[in-house]
């Protein structure tokens, strides 16, 4: 039974993973995350990693639902927030451990999100983004209005941690991020996936042919909106309060941004632009002359990337390393004479 | 040959012995984090704080550690807490992991520094606060004393004794309306902008001014990025109120400050006015601003010895008079006194001497309390409430409060048209 099992991973390893560089590269990056804790334990390394692991996540939530179904979110902070809130506020108030805090929030964000999306149901283009990007900022407002209950500007403190362990923490966020953006990646390549892409391309075609565009667009919210939740939860828990920064507009524009400069409908694009962006702009404040112009040096490699890379930086690398057959659209490595699935000639 | 030989043997050893006097100064220096968002001015105030009072330090030998001396290096640390949380945690642990700082000081905005608190406690490291004023800091020292007992609040008093300071303050202008106005019958108008942390003082205005003999003739809750603030100045005119309690800590002050002057108020503006705490005010108002008045904590009065010599050479080094967070300056030197003081780095043997010892700051006696707060009150810390008076910001309070008077002191005075009305 083991040896079946190992056998057909093996196999499956063989032929979908290891016959594409761009997978290759995700998977070393993802072993190599697994393994680091054994070569170093530097906290500050981990609290980078942990907080990188954290925003991927959440950009690549809002990937799925920017990128596959073209609702472009400007208010994704919303659903961070509402979890990060929800969790922290059960937690505390309640006494509820943080294991299950996390997923209740995470169901809260997702039930914000439903309502989002219908809410949002007649709304297109940038009448859809001016309308997410204010729903946070009415948000916040109503917690001020409420500082009893939501600690006003100060937000909520004491909020309990999972584990004080940070190799622990490491590995949560780092297995959340690796498992929440397989599935988001997998749904993304699915019929559901498909349909997604559809609507974004020609709504109107999708309904003629007999699929209801509303249902699939409300799950995209909901379901991008629950993994946002997710990593929303564990960051209140992790940095142990919540204020109005989890729903705070720059929140929103880093999904954007990070999306965008990785490479839309791609879920692995904004894991990169967080992985390359959040250390790096950690590096430069380690050099004093730079932490004054931290932002300044990442607006300025955003503005690179996008000049030289319009389509993002995993598209950019992925056409240099592999090129798509004409006649199956499958993807394979560069200087393939033939395709490895249908056998097209490449060589032209 | 051998006298080039000779020669260059000479420099060597001179150049060895040169580098290792400067070497035993900055062999193992004392590391001190700045923390701040050095991008605005809170920041920008809490670094040159501390590069004075580490000029001060280095320029007198260092910190005698156990007979040992060590000189105070800083590491300027960019917090980004005004945008972001989770930055300003990451760059805690940064100072104190990779930087590897010994104490950590500064902080502005409470719901970092209160992120930035859990942090340093992780690590047991001392943090000395310089900005934060929101009381929960403090009360977890008093609530989990073995996890928190590493935080100290320098600067500024908690928010419950920035309440009673105002009180305090505006009781006395309001004896000086009595006795130089000739009126009994003394009104206030609240001006607050609309934010969470003005609704305990407006809330506090209205229970405790009736109490004090005054009466409160309204409130009026402008935005705090209000640009326009005549209807509010006209409708408390007709009120008649003769002084106007401001609780303002956005741009709207500069808007009050330069609209209640073009309208000649019969009123004068008091209270917090955070903009009218910065040396720019006069400028920004185009002058309009003539006897506005707000609490402060730097003057060139003398609270102690330290104070005037303090302020004047922070306006020499950098052309303007320094913010409170500026009191970096007074946590760097109760840092150098308690090491001093115990011969030892250790973490906790610093925190039972601190808890034990007043300081003398350039604010007053720093006595921690049992939350680590500093101590409000005559012959600690009372803070000073200033008045912009044709273009000087000069201090008008505590004279005589409670015995408490600060050389330098200026009489409070009152706008042409409440002596006219």
């Amino acid at each position: 039974m083991v040896v079946r099992t190992m056998r057909r991973g093996w196999t499956l390893l063989r032929t979908e993973v290891l016959v594409l560089p761009s997978r290759i590269v995700v998977l070393v990056f993802a072993v190599g995350l697994l393994v680091l804790p054994l070569f170093t334990t530097d906290p500050y390394l981990l609290r980078i990693l942990i907080m990188a692991s954290i925003f991927a996540t959440f950009a690549a939530s809002w990937d799925f639902l920017a990128g596959y179904s073209g609702q472009v979110n400007f208010g994704h902070a919303l659903f961070f927030g509402t979890a990060a809130y929800s969790s922290a506020l059960i937690n505390v108030n309640l006494g509820i451990s943080p294991l299950l805090s996390i997923p209740i929030g995470a169901l809260l964000a997702g039930v914000v999100g439903v309502l989002v999306g219908v809410l949002c149901l007649r709304l297109r283009g940038p009448y859809l983004s001016l309308t997410t990007l204010v729903l946070p900022i009415i948000v916040v407002s109503v917690f001020f209005a409420i500082p009893d209950i939501t600690g006003g500007e100060l937000g909520i403190r004491r909020v309990e941690t999972i584990t004080r362990d940070r190799v622990a923490n490491y590995y949560i966020a780092v297995c959340m991020m690796l498992v929440l953006c397989f599935f988001l990646w997998k749904l993304g390549n699915s019929r559901f996936g498909l349909i997604l892409h559809a609507i974004r391309e020609d709504q109107v075609a999708v309904r003629a042919a007999g699929l209801n565009t509303s249902r699939y667009k409300i799950m995209a919210f909901g379901i991008s909106a629950v993994v946002a939740g997710l990593v929303g939860g564990f960051y209140g828990h992790f940095v142990r309060s919540v204020g109005p920064a989890v729903l705070a507009v720059q929140l929103s524009f880093e999904a954007v941004i990070f999306g965008i400069v990785g490479g839309i409908v791609s879920i692995v694009g904004p894991v990169a632009a967080v992985f390359i962006l959040y250390p790096l702009t950690e590096l430069l404040a380690d050099f004093p002359a730079f932490q004054e112009f931290r932002l300044l040096a990442f607006a300025l490699i955003v503005l690179l990337v996008l000049l030289f890379m319009p389509r993002g930086f995993v598209p950019w690398v992925r056409d240099r390393i592999e090129q798509v057959c004409p006649s199956c659209k499958n993807r394979n490595t560069r200087g393939r004479k033939r395709c490895r699935v249908c056998q097209t000639d490449l060589s032209d | 040959m051998v006298a080039r030989l000779l020669a260059t043997l000479v420099w060597l050893v001179i150049s060895v012995l040169v580098l290792s006097s400067g070497s035993a100064l900055a062999a193992d220096p004392i590391r001190v984090a700045v923390l701040g968002p050095m991008g605005f001015l809170q920041g920008e105030h809490h670094w040159r704080g501390a590069q004075i009072a580490r000029d001060e330090i280095n320029d007198a030998g260092g910190v005698d550690l156990g007979g040992e001396r060590r000189p105070i290096e800083l590491i300027q640390i960019e917090t980004n807490e005004m945008l972001s949380v989770s930055d300003a945690t990451t760059a805690a642990e940064r100072a104190i992991t990779r930087n590897r700082a010994d104490f950590l000081v500064g902080g502005f905005r409470s719901e970092a520094v209160l992120a930035m608190q859990d942090v340093a406690m992780d690590y047991q490291k001392i943090f000395l606060g310089v900005g934060a004023a929101h009381g929960e800091l403090g009360e977890r020292v008093q609530e989990d004393y073995d996890t928190y007992k590493y935080w100290f609040r320098v600067s500024p008093t908690k928010s419950a004794d920035l309440g009673r300071q105002l009180f305090a303050v505006l009781a006395s202008v309001a004896e000086q309306i009595r006795t130089e106005l000739g009126r009994d019958d003394v009104k206030v108008a609240l001006l607050a902008e609309r934010a969470v942390w003005a609704d305990p003082l407006v809330q506090a205005a209205e229970h405790n001014l009736p109490n004090m003999g005054m009466e409160v003739v309204g409130t009026w809750r402008p935005s705090a990025v209000a640009t326009d603030v005549t209807a509010e100045l006209s409708a408390i005119n007709r009120a008649g109120a003769d002084i106007i309690f401001t609780m303002l800590s956005g741009p709207v002050g500069i808007v009050v400050g330069r609209q209640s002057g073009e309208m000649e108020l019969a009123a004068v503006p008091f209270g917090i006015n955070v903009e009218a705490q910065k040396a720019g005010f006069w400028q920004a108002t185009d002058g309009k601003a003539n006897y506005l008045a707000t609490l402060d904590t730097y003057s060139p009065v003398e609270v102690t010895e330290y104070t005037i010599p303090f302020v004047e050479s922070f306006i020499e080094r950098f052309g303007e008079p320094p913010a409170y967070t500026a009191a970096t300056y007074d946590a760097i030197r109760v840092l150098a006194q308690s090491i001093e003081a115990t011969g030892t780095l250790d973490a906790d043997t610093l925190v039972d001497y601190m808890e034990e010892t007043t300081f003398r700051g350039t604010a007053g006696n720093l006595k921690f309390d049992e939350r680590h707060d500093p101590t409000w009150g005559p012959g600690f810390v009372t803070g000073l409430a200033v008045q912009w008076q044709d273009g000087e910001k000069v201090a008008f309070w505590p004279n005589g409060w409670q015995g408490v008077s600060y050389e330098g002191m200026r009489p409070f005075r009152f706008p042409t048209a409440m002596r006219e009305d």
